[in-house]
C-alpha cells in the first residue's frame, strides 16, 4: 500500500513537472512551457527590471587589452570610451548584445532561412525563399570582400567575441524574454551573421521590383499605351545632382551590344500562382537627408539633418551609441549586430544616409535544357546548374531539404514547388557580388573622418544598396554623393524581365567609380537627397528605380528659400507635414469639379478641402476626405487596369481558371504624378471613359463621380470622418509580431508623399540634426528605446517624444568623467 | 499546524537557492527532502509543500513585478488572454503551490514507504521533546 501511495505521488510529480516544462497546445497556439515562463527565478519575471536605478558594474572580459569604461546617459545610450579601436568594438558588441540580443538573433535567422527552427512550419517558405534569394551567398560573399581588409576584419572579430562575452555568461534566467516565449536558447554570433544583417538591410533597401509587373503590362497595352501611362522621368522632379555641365566630357562605358532595341522578347507571363510581392513592400521605405552650407545657416557653420524612413519595430532598429577612441570621438546610430556607427557624426563631420532607390535585381528567364532542370540553354549550349542544398531545420518536424539552382545570372528563386509568376527566372542582384573593397572600411573612415577628403576617400568601397551619402565638415564643406555600384544598361534594360538564354542579356560593366554623381559646396548652399532621381536625364548612363516624387520637391523648395537656419527650422522641416502631391492635385481636382452637380453638404465638403493647407496634420478632417476622393478618383480612372487585372487577356486559356481562383494578374499602375499630370493636361483621355457606359467620360465626369462616392461613403460610414491621425492609425509593431509587445492606436499626422513621411507601420525611423562647430550640437530622437526588453523602462520611452515631434539633444561627452546631471550610471570592463 | 508551518518555512528557505542558478524545478527535489525530513504527517507535507511554494514563487514573482512598476506583468498578461497582474501572481504561486505539494508529499511518503513504522520519531521531534 505504501508502495503504491509513494509510486503514485512520485509518477504524479514526475508528471507535473514534466508538464510544466513542456511548450503545451492550447487550441491551435503553442504556448511555452508553463513552469520555466512563469516560475519567479528564470521565467518571464527575471525580465522585469526595476523601474528605477542602475546596476554600476565592473566586469572583465577575454581579449581587452586596456580598461574600457562605458557611461549610460539617461536615455540607456551608451558612451564607449576605449583605449583603441579594437576594444571599442569588442565593447559595442558587448553592450549591444546586452540590450539587443534577441533581435540580432531575429533578423540574422531571418536573413538565413532559419526562422523554422524555432517557430516551425509556418515560417518554412519565408526560410525557403530567404535562401532562394541568395542571401546567405550574399553574406558569405560578403565575407570575403570584407577578409580583403585584416585591419576591418580585426574589428568585426573583436565586436563578434565581444557579443560572445556576453552570451556566454547568460543563464536562462539572463535570456530576453523573446527567447523564453519561443522557448530556444541563445547562440553565439559570427562575422557571417554580422554579413547577414548587412544583408538583411540590404534587402529592405533594394526591394523595388515590377519586372514582372512591366512585362505584363507592356504585352496588354503595347508599347504607345505603355509610354504613355508610365514615363519614367517626371519633368517636376528635382535630382539630387543637377546638370551643372559636370558630364559633358564624362565618356560612358558602353552597354551591352543586345540592348540597342528596347523590345523585351518575352511577353504575358501566364500566372500560374498568384503574384506575391518578391521583396518586401518598400512603399514605406525612404528617407531624407540634407546639409545646408554655412551661409544658409544662422551659426555659419553647416547644419546635417536625416530622417532614414523605414518599417518601424520594436525594438527599435537602431541602437544609438557614442565610441571615443584615441582616433575619434563618433556618437550615431548603429545596427544591432553590426560594429560601428552607421549614421552618424564625430567632432569633425556629419554624415547622413537616404537609400539609392536604384534597381539592381533583374530577372531572367531561364531556358531548361532537360527534364531534370540540372542543364539550361544558353548562346546555343549547354550548361550545368550549379546545385546548392539546404537544409532548413523545423521545430517539431523533420528537417526540410530544398534544392537551390545557380545559373550565371544568379539563383533560381521560384520553380513548381515555390509557385510564383517568376518561376524559373534568375535573380540578377547586386548584393550577391563579392564587394571590391571591404564596406567596414567605408563607416571606419567616415566613424574617424576629419574632412571632405576622408570623406571622398572612404566612400568608393560602398557597393549595395546603392546610397546617397551627405556631408558636413566643421571645416565649412557641404557635399552629396550616390554611391553604389551601378550596371550599365541598354535603355530600358531591367524594366522587363530579360531572356536568360544569351549571355549579351547579362550586366558587363559598371559605372566606374569617378563617373558616380556627385557635388561639394554647390553655389545654392544646400545638398539633399529624398529618394529621388540621382541625375536628370542628361546624365550619360541610362539607369531606372524606385524613385520619390513629392518629398524632394518640397525639400528643395524650402532649402532653397531658408535662410539663417537653427536647429529649430531644421526641425519644421522634418516635421513638414506638406504634401506635394496634395498641393498639385487637389487645385485640379477642385477646378474640374462641376459645383453646380454638387448638393448642400457636397458644396460644404468642396469647401473644406478649398481651404485646406495640404498639409496631414493629425488634428485635420481635410486630409481624412482628400484620401478618400484621391484614391476614389484614381481607382475609377484606371478601371481598365484593374479589369485586366482580374480577367487577364481574353485569349489566355487559363481565364475561366483565373477568375475561380480569384487570381490576379501582376500589372503595373501608373505613378500618381503622372496621373495628376494626366488630369491636367489631358482631361479628355480615353482612360477617363469607362467603357461600359455609352458615354464618353472626360476627368470631369470621374472627378464628379468619385467626388459623390465619397460623400456618399462618408454618409455611410460617419465614424471614418475623424481626424486624419485617428483615420490612418499607427503602429509600431514588435518584430515578432506580439501586440502585447507592440505599440499600437498611435494618432499621428504625416503622410508618405511629406517629408514627414509617416505611414500605416512605417516613418522616420531615427531624426537626426547636427550643427557643426566647435562645439557640435547635435538633437536626435528614434521611435523605440535602448533596451529590447519589454519589461524595460528603457523599451519604448522615446516613442512619444518622437511622436510628439520632440527631439533630445544628444549627450556628446568629451571624456568618462565629464560630469553631467543626465548620467546614469558606469560599466567598467578590465581586460 | 505548527509542522506544516515548518515544512512550508523551510521550502521558502531552500527554494531561494533557485536565485543561484538551480533550475526551477528544484523546488520539487527541495520539496522532497523537506517532506521526507521535517514532515510529520502527509498532509503537513501537502499543506506545508503547498504553501511554502506559493509563497515562494508568489513573493518572489511580487517582488519583481512592484520593483517593475508593474510593466511586464501587464504586456505578459495581455499576452495571456489578457489576465491581470494579480491573476498572473496567482498562477505563479499556485504552480510553485502545486510543485511544492506533490514534491512534499512524494517525500513524505517515500519515507513512509522505507523507513516504514511510522510511528518512529524523526530527529528534530526526538530532539524537541
Amino acid at each position: 500500500m505504501r508502495t503504491i501511495k509513494f509510486l503514485l505521488a512520485l509518477s504524479f510529480t514526475t508528471l507535473i513537472v514534466w508538464q510544466l516544462a513542456r511548450p503545451q497546445l492550447l487550441g491551435d497556439k503553442t504556448i511555452p512551457p508553463l513552469g520555466t515562463f512563469l516560475n519567479p527565478f528564470s521565467g518571464f519575471w527575471a525580465n522585469a527590471e526595476p523601474v528605477e536605478g542602475f546596476d554600476e558594474q565592473s566586469l572583465s572580459i577575454p581579449g581587452l587589452k586596456n580598461k574600457v569604461e562605458v557611461v549610460y546617459d539617461d536615455l540607456l545610450v551608451p558612451h564607449i570610451f576605449a583605449e583603441n579601436q579594437e576594444d571599442a568594438a569588442r565593447v559595442q558588441g558587448y553592450v549591444t548584445a546586452q540590450h539587443r540580443l534577441w533581435q540580432m538573433d531575429m533578423t540574422a535567422r531571418k536573413a538565413s532561412g532559419r526562422l523554422s527552427e524555432v517557430i516551425g512550419e509556418k515560417t518554412l517558405r519565408l526560410d525557403r525563399l530567404a535562401r532562394r534569394k541568395g542571401m546567405v551567398l550574399a553574406a558569405e560573399n560578403d565575407l570575403i570582400g570584407w577578409n580583403k581588409s585584416p585591419k576591418t576584419m580585426a574589428l568585426l572579430q573583436a565586436y563578434t567575441d565581444g557579443v560572445n562575452a556576453w552570451v556566454s555568461q547568460l543563464s536562462p534566467a539572463d535570456w530576453p524574454i523573446e527567447f523564453k516565449l519561443l522557448n530556444y536558447e541563445p547562440e553565439p554570433w559570427t562575422p557571417l551573421k554580422v554579413a547577414l544583417v548587412s544583408e538583411a538591410m540590404a534587402e529592405t533597401l533594394c526591394t523595388w521590383e515590377d519586372d514582372l509587373e512591366s512585362t505584363n503590362t507592356l504585352a496588354l497595352l503595347g508599347y504607345e499605351t505603355f509610354n504613355y501611362l508610365y514615363p519614367e522621368w517626371n519633368p517636376k522632379q528635382q535630382p539630387i545632382i543637377p546638370d551643372t555641365g559636370q558630364w559633358l566630357d564624362l565618356h560612358p562605358l558602353l552597354p551591352p551590344p543586345f540592348f540597342t532595341d528596347t523590345t523585351p522578347s518575352l511577353g504575358f507571363i501566364e500566372p500560374d500562382a498568384p503574384a506575391e510581392k518578391f521583396l518586401n513592400d518598400c512603399q514605406i521605405v525612404g528617407s531624407n537627408n540634407w546639409a545646408l552650407s554655412g551661409a544658409k545657416t544662422k551659426s555659419g557653420k553647416p547644419i546635417l539633418c536625416n530622417d532614414p524612413h523605414l518599417n518601424l519595430t520594436l525594438p527599435s532598429i537602431w541602437f544609438q551609441v557614442q565610441i571615443h577612441t584615441p582616433e575619434a570621438n563618433t556618437y550615431g546610430v548603429s545596427l544591432p549586430g553590426v560594429p560601428g556607427v552607421l549614421i552618424g557624426f564625430n567632432e569633425n563631420i556629419a554624415w547622413g544616409l537616404t537609400n539609392g532607390s536604384h534597381d539592381v535585381s533583374d530577372w531572367y528567364k531561364i531556358h531548361w535544357a532537360n527534364a531534370e532542370r540540372s542543364k539550361y540553354q544558353i548562346d546555343g549550349e549547354e550548361k550545368a546548374v550549379q546545385f546548392r542544398y539546404e537544409e532548413i531545420g523545423v521545430k517539431g518536424k523533420p528537417a526540410f531539404l530544398d534544392t537551390l539552382r545557380f545559373t550565371v545570372f544568379g539563383p533560381v528563386t521560384y520553380d513548381f514547388e515555390l509557385e510564383n509568376p517568376l518561376r524559373d527566372c534568375a535573380l540578377r542582384w547586386i548584393a550577391h557580388d563579392v564587394p571590391e573593397l571591404s564596406t567596414f572600411d567605408v563607416f571606419l573612415g567616415l566613424n574617424t573622418g576629419k574632412d571632405y577628403e576622408s570623406y571622398k576617400n572612404a566612400l568608393p568601397g560602398f557597393d549595395s544598396p546603392a546610397q546617397n551619402f551627405v556631408f558636413a565638415s566643421s571645416a565649412g564643406d557641404i557635399a552629396i554623393q550616390s554611391q553604389g555600384k551601378y550596371p550599365v544598361r541598354g535603355q530600358q534594360q531591367g524594366r522587363f524581365l530579360q531572356e536568360g538564354d544569351r549571355w549579351a542579356n547579362a550586366w558587363h560593366n559598371y559605372i566606374a567609380k569617378e563617373q558616380i554623381p556627385s557635388m561639394k559646396n554647390p553655389s545654392r548652399g544646400f545638398v539633399f537627397s529624398a529618394n529621388q532621381h540621382t541625375t536628370p536625364p542628361s546624365y550619360p548612363y541610362y539607369y531606372l528605380g524606385n524613385f520619390e516624387d513629392w518629398r524632394s520637391r518640397r525639400i528643395h523648395d524650402r532649402l532653397e528659400a531658408m535662410t539663417n537656419a537653427t536647429t529649430d527650422s531644421m526641425k519644421t522641416m522634418q516635421l513638414d507635414n506638406f504634401s506635394q502631391r496634395a498641393a498639385d492635385a487637389l487645385p485640379t481636382m477642385l477646378r474640374l469639379l462641376d459645383r453646380s452637380q454638387l448638393d448642400a453638404n457636397g458644396k460644404q465638403m468642396a469647401d473644406e478641402l478649398a481651404a485646406w493647407n495640404f498639409r496631414y496634420e493629425s488634428n485635420l478632417i481635410a486630409p481624412t476626405i482628400f484620401e478618400a476622393w484621391f484614391d476614389s478618383c484614381y481607382t475609377a480612372t484606371w478601371d481598365e487596369i484593374s479589369a485586366l487585372e482580374k480577367r487577364g487577356k481574353s485569349t489566355i486559356p487559363t481565364d475561366d481558371l483565373l477568375a475561380s481562383k480569384n487570381q490576379k494578374i501582376a500589372l503595373l499602375y501608373p505613378d500618381a504624378w503622372r496621373f495628376i499630370e494626366i488630369m491636367q493636361t489631358d482631361s479628355a483621355s480615353v482612360f477617363f471613359d469607362h467603357p461600359a457606359t455609352p458615354f464618353r467620360e472626360t476627368a470631369r465626369d470621374i472627378v464628379l463621380e468619385s467626388f459623390k462616392l465619397t460623400q456618399s461613403y462618408f454618409k455611410q460610414n460617419p465614424e471614418k470622418r475623424v481626424a486624419f491621425g485617428e483615420y490612418k492609425g499607427f503602429v509600431i509593431k514588435h518584430l515578432g509580431q506580439i501586440d502585447a509587445f507592440s505599440r499600437l492606436g498611435i494618432k499621428l499626422g504625416g503622410h508618405r508623399t511629406a517629408p514627414n513621411a509617416i505611414s500605416k507601420g512605417g516613418g522616420p525611423s531615427w531624426r537626426m540634426i547636427v550643427e557643426l562647430g566647435d562645439v557640435v550640437h547635435a538633437l536626435g530622437v528614434y521611435p523605440g528605446g535602448q533596451s529590447g526588453n519589454p519589461g524595460s523602462r528603457f523599451y519604448d520611452n522615446m516613442v512619444d517624444t518622437w511622436a510628439s515631434g520632440n527631439y533630445y539633444d544628444l549627450l556628446f561627452l568629451k571624456n568618462a568623467n565629464e560630469p553631467s546631471a543626465r548620467i546614469l550610471g558606469k560599466q567598467v570592463f578590465n581586460p | 499546524m505548527k509542522n506544516t508551518l515548518l515544512a512550508a518555512l523551510i521550502i521558502f528557505v531552500l527554494g531561494n537557492l533557485c536565485r543561484f542558478g538551480l533550475p526551477w524545478w528544484s523546488l520539487a527535489p527541495i520539496a522532497l527532502l523537506v517532506g521526507w525530513f521535517f514532515a510529520r504527517s502527509a498532509w503537513a507535507a501537502f499543506f506545508g509543500g503547498f504553501l511554502g511554494g506559493f509563497l515562494l514563487w508568489y513573493a518572489t514573482a511580487w517582488f519583481a513585478d512592484s520593483s517593475n512598476g508593474g510593466l511586464l506583468s501587464a504586456k505578459v498578461g495581455q499576452l495571456f488572454m489578457g489576465v491581470e497582474a494579480l491573476q498572473l501572481l496567482l498562477v505563479t504561486g499556485g504552480l510553485g503551490g502545486l510543485i511544492g505539494a506533490l514534491g512534499a508529499l512524494t517525500g513524505r511518503w517515500a519515507k513512509e514507504m522505507l523507513v516504514a513504522p511510522s510511528k518512529k520519531r524523526n530527529y528534530l521531534q526526538e530532539k524537541r521533546r
